[in-house]
């Protein structure tokens, strides 16, 4: 009796760990999206890419931890002296400015997605796709709006950001974003809710073609901040 | 009890499994091989107690010791540029197939026999029947 009663437990152990194991593996695979294909090269260039993802997003998140490791140490630093605390304070409010920290408030969310309409209906398919142009201009009237914070699917709008075609994507600071496009932007909700005005853009968008643009207002609103290194070689401060 | 553990043991995996966190890629194909590994110890675990000479040591140790000899053997590959996992694979199937054919050959012949046996007591109820007749 004491026999078969190890023996079940020990069954059901196993069985634990293998299912256990067959679930975390088909959710791993699926979520790296590898759809395994018959052929050998391809899955094993795959693979690599996946790996070498997932190291840069290793390497990433140590960036992080250094900066907040600096972070630390400056505002340890600044603690007991009230000039450099000042000086702390202006970097600090320049930071926010050019978009190099964090910035939260209440603000709007534009989602903006590809057409859904069947591409054999119209003349010209392009029509039905999202473009750098849109993009582009839908930006221009945030600010426009008095947004003080825009952020395009992740990507932090600042001084130096470009926003131009690249095939099917747009390149936003050098990197590849695809549609559908979450435009997050901080300022006055009201104020900024103009854009989806009847004959605004927005509008335009979506009754034209039926590409989809939404707005959405938010109170709260967490804006990333920009990974890239802004750094001006050539424009110098004139002495007065 | 055995079928009840065995039931409490998947639903709970399964359960567990479609909630835990993903593990990272560069794991998943160790992971991979060792599910393998551990599916064709079950199978050969099965095949064995039709043969009955089912021994639960040398079962538990077969499930552990041949997903993490599975493993080793793939992190060894790697570390050697050679795809010894293909091998691993290879003969983990094969001889998964073999238990399996084992398995299926003895649950048909005992059921071609139950069959056989329907049969031989229709046949001889028949033959009392038309006796009293």
């Amino acid at each position: 009796m004491t026999n078969k009663k190890i023996i079940s437990i020990v069954l059901g152990l196993m069985c634990f760990a293998l299912t256990l194991g067959i679930c975390i593996q088909i959710k791993t695979v699926k979520e790296s999206n590898s759809t395994v294909s018959q052929n050998y090269e391809e899955n094993n260039l795959r693979a690599e890419v996946l790996k070498y993802k997932e190291r840069y997003d290793n390497k990433i998140k140590e960036i992080e931890n250094i900066d907040k490791e600096l972070e630390a140490q400056i505002s340890q630093a600044t603690e007991k002296n009230s000039d450099l605390e000042d000086a702390q304070n202006q970097i600090q409010q320049g930071n926010k400015i050019i978009g190099t920290t964090e910035v939260k408030g209440p603000g709007v969310i534009i989602t903006l997605s590809d057409s859904k309409l069947d591409p054999k209906t119209v003349l010209n398919p392009s029509d039905l796709l999202l473009h750098d142009i849109d993009v582009l201009s839908v930006i221009n009237e945030l600010k426009n709006t008095g947004a003080e914070a825009i952020s395009i699917n992740d990507q932090r709008v600042v001084t130096t950001t470009s926003i131009k075609c690249g095939g099917a994507i747009i390149n936003i600071n050098g990197e590849r974003v695809g549609a559908p496009f979450t435009i997050k932007a901080i300022g006055l909700p009201e104020n900024l809710a103009n854009l989806d005005r009847p004959q605004g853009y927005l509008d335009m968008l979506r009754e034209k073609y039926q590409i989809g643009a939404e707005l959405k207002k938010s109170n709260d609103i967490t804006i990333p901040k920009y990974s890239g290194v802004i750094n001006f070689k050539y424009a110098k401060t004139v002495d007065k | 009890m055995v079928l009840i553990a065995i039931l409490i043991g998947c639903i709970l995996g399964a359960i567990i499994g479609t909630n835990a966190p993903i593990i990272s890629y560069t794991y998943s194909s160790y992971l991979a091989i060792a599910i393998i590994a551990a599916l064709d110890s079950v199978f050969g675990g099965i095949s064995s107690v039709i043969k009955k000479n089912f021994d639960l040591k040398i079962f538990i140790s077969g499930f552990f010791g041949n997903a993490i000899l599975a493993i080793l053997l793939t992190i060894l590959g790697q570390k050697l540029n050679v795809d010894i996992y293909l091998a691993a694979i290879v003969v983990f199937v094969w001889r998964m197939f073999t238990n399996l054919g084992i398995i299926r050959r003895y649950y048909v012949e005992k059921w071609t026999d139950k069959l056989k046996a329907i049969k031989k007591n229709r046949n001889k109820t028949n033959e009392n029947n038309e006796n009293v007749s």
